[in-house]
């Protein structure tokens, strides 16, 4: 670090702490004790009132029944990124496998990724089907299932996952159907009289004396497989050995 | 007092990183760069929206109804902080990381294709056609 950063650095927190006393002396800091109005209905009316969610969680709440149209758009961005990535990865021709055997991890890396993403797939699944319930659903539980791959690729190799049946082409498959699903789901309340992405009444509060919150668990559980599967593709094209691309566009960069 | 001079002192902190991933942003060539500073912005814009929805009180606990009766919803709702930028946040940060792996694998092609993530170079060698 030059001497001259150091000064700069010094100055720059400087100014930041004499703002913030100006301001806390001076001017006036916004700071809020209450909750807006639009909060304070979703607070009200998440688990009790009339247009309940019947979800203690309030945010999993709005999520997908207040605003629910919203994440419904916001997935489709999401996937849309997903997509165009994947479009820029695109490789027509069969992937030859590269045949280089290196040493690998030690037996303590191997088995310690063994276990963990056992681990890490229950905990994934318990953030997400509870997501009603507990703070969590079906965003959070599918990135932290996509850490699953990622270990996995890290430890042992891409073609450990693509050996076992995991290609990027079953993501892709099990990520549609969990997007066709929330599609059904979207339109299940319109065929049975009510309006679009409609909750209660037309989904069950209660299943088996189980809290479900109406269609909530059964958005967040699709959800989290679509996103998990989506993230697993993206990292198993991240993982492409960088000579097949060399390859492919020319490879004069060598 | 002391609370307000923290609770400012966070907010100009927060609004110093904007200034500066915008300046990285703006300023930096290389395109890593450029990315590292544009996760920054989001971040930092996604903890400005988060501060929005805090209340400034004690106790305070997060939207999640603690006990399911009409005496624990009083409570819940004279202590929880807003849900409304919490949602909003919560879809935001992961389509944020959905774009950030798009524009990674863009970078990426880009390096592979140019041979650098420089800006200035990569406009170089499109204009030489020499890729």
């Amino acid at each position: 670090m030059k001497r001259g950063h150091i000064i700069a650095l010094g100055v720059f927190i400087a100014l930041i702490l004499l703002v913030s006393l100006g301001i806390t002396f001076v001017g006036k800091v916004p700071m809020t004790t209450d909750v807006r109005p639009l909060g304070l209905f979703y607070l009200k009316n998440s688990y009790f009132g009339n247009y309940a969610a019947r979800s203690p969680e309030v945010v999993t709440s709005i999520l997908w029944d207040y605003r629910g149209l919203d994440t419904l758009f916001e997935t489709g961005v999401f996937f849309l990124a997903i997509i165009s990535a994947l479009a820029l990865f695109r490789i027509e021709k069969k992937e030859e496998k590269v045949k280089e055997k290196g040493e690998g991890f030690t037996f303590i890396v191997k088995d310690t990724v063994r276990i963990i993403s056992v681990l890490i797939v229950a905990v994934s699944a318990a953030i997400a089907l509870h997501g009603h319930l507990t703070p969590g659903g079906g965003f959070q539980g599918g990135s932290a299932l996509a850490v699953v791959p990622l270990l996995i690729i890290v430890a042992f190799s891409k073609y450990a996952l693509e050996g076992r049946g995991l290609t990027k082409d079953t993501a892709m498959i099990v990520r549609s159907i969990g997007l066709i699903s929330i599609i059904i789901l979207v339109l299940i309340p319109l065929a049975a009289g009510g309006y679009l992405m409609q909750n209660l009444p037309v989904f069950p509060s209660h299943i088996l004396g189980q809290l479900t919150s109406g269609s909530l668990v059964f958005y967040n559980l699709f959800e989290y497989i679509a996103v998990g599967a989506g993230f697993t593709a993206v990292f198993l094209l991240l993982s492409i050995p960088e000579k097949v691309f060399h390859k492919i566009i020319g490879g004069e960069k060598e | 007092m002391i609370e307000m001079f923290l609770w400012a002192l966070v907010l100009v902190s927060l609004m110093a990183t904007l200034v500066i991933s915008i300046y990285g942003i703006v300023i930096r060539p290389s395109l890593i760069k450029k990315l590292i500073a544009l996760t920054i912005l989001t971040d930092s814009a996604n903890l400005l929206a988060i501060m929005i929805g805090y209340r400034l009180i004690y106790p305070v606990i997060p939207p999640v109804l603690p006990q399911r009766t009409q005496e624990g919803l009083s409570k819940f709702i004279a202590s929880s902080v807003d849900p409304l930028p919490q949602a909003l946040v919560i879809t935001a940060v992961v389509i944020g990381m959905a774009v950030n792996v798009l524009i990674a694998f863009a970078i990426i092609q880009i390096y592979r294709i140019c041979g650098t993530t420089d800006v200035r170079k990569i406009a170089e060698v499109m204009k030489d056609g020499k890729t």
